[in-house]
């Protein structure tokens, strides 16, 4: 079984509260999920058909891949990705909360604006640091 | 000479050293992408999550793109991603992990419709400190499941090993030709 350092444990409780308000907040949001950079999953909130587990996993790739290019092309560390797709998106923020780096990603439909998304997002992480 | 490119995977469990075999053999600074790790059962304090690369020039016109995989079972979906269109796979097992048999079942599982077709070489690090499982166990765990794949201890810090690890994919691939 897996055991999250102490350090993380802590994140708990700030990043449920987060999860679950930017699911409230954002309309056409599907999931919310606050991962650990290497993966773990914090918190999540939204529908039962997304597997939290496994989308903090994914997100977790997509993000460390983001870095990758990001420093290979010069271009400093990256504060947001955002998978476009026919029927919705993931937008995910690279966060770093009490010097930990975390992922949150917000699975929407297509009716969200993604600026109104980037904007809740960018929000959370101040909540986070200021819990 | 026209350049020869061949896509080689490393892929094993996680502190099995497919960072540092790539680190080892690659001719470019590694592109990784390890973050911290928040497992503190996995007692190391960066761990791969996306993937490793590197690429080497083995001379002759040839060249290896080396390609790693995260090694928690979490990141499973990546494997196969990585995997797409391989010449070869380097699985790297750490005997001094709990179950390394285990381990090595599982990336058997997961690549089972691959290991018939793909060329494929074992490397099994730390036997120094841990001799047992054999290699003769690793072996024997390949031909229940009707597979017969070059096993070899190795140290992934010694370029020398990492070389041979794939040369014996080459050889594999060539002998298939």
């Amino acid at each position: 079984m897996t055991s999250l350092s102490t350090l993380t444990t802590t994140l708990l409780q700030p990043a449920r509260q987060t999860a679950q308000a930017l699911f409230a907040e954002v309309d056409g949001a599907r999931a919310v999920v606050i991962a650990t950079a290497d993966g773990f999953d914090l918190a999540h909130a939204g529908h039962q058909s997304i597997d939290p587990a496994r989308l903090a996993a994914m997100v977790s790739s997509v993000s460390a891949l983001g870095d990758a290019a990001s420093r290979e092309t010069g271009i400093g560390t990256p504060r947001y990705l955002v998978i476009e797709s026919s029927d919705g998106r993931l937008v995910v923020r690279c966060m770093q909360v009490q010097e930990q780096a975390l992922v949150a990603v917000v699975l929407t439909d297509k009716s969200v604006t993604l600026g109104f998304v980037l904007s809740h997002l960018s929000k959370a992480e101040q909540l986070m640091n200021a819990a | 000479m026209a350049m020869t490119q061949h896509k080689i995977v490393f892929s094993g469990p996680p502190g099995a050293g497919k960072t540092t075999a790539i680190a080892m053999l690659s001719d470019i600074p590694p592109v990784v992408t390890d973050v911290r790790n928040t497992d503190a059962g996995l007692g190391k304090e960066l761990t791969t999550v996306g993937l490793d690369f590197g690429q080497a020039d083995l001379g002759n016109g040839q060249c290896v793109r080396l390609f790693g995989t995260p090694g928690q079972l979490r990141f499973d979906f990546m494997w196969r991603i990585i995997a797409t269109d391989a010449l070869g796979l380097v699985i790297l097992i750490d005997n001094t992990r709990p179950d390394p048999l285990d381990d090595f079942a599982t990336y058997l599982d997961a690549y089972a419709d691959l290991l018939p077709t793909i060329n494929c070489a074992v490397g099994i690090g730390r036997t120094g400190e841990c001799p047992l499982p054999t290699v003769d166990q690793f072996s024997s765990l390949l031909a229940e499941r009707g597979l017969a794949f070059p096993v070899l201890p190795v140290d992934v810090r010694r370029r020398e090993d990492v070389l041979m690890l794939v040369d014996t994919v080459l050889i594999q691939a060539e002998m298939r030709t």
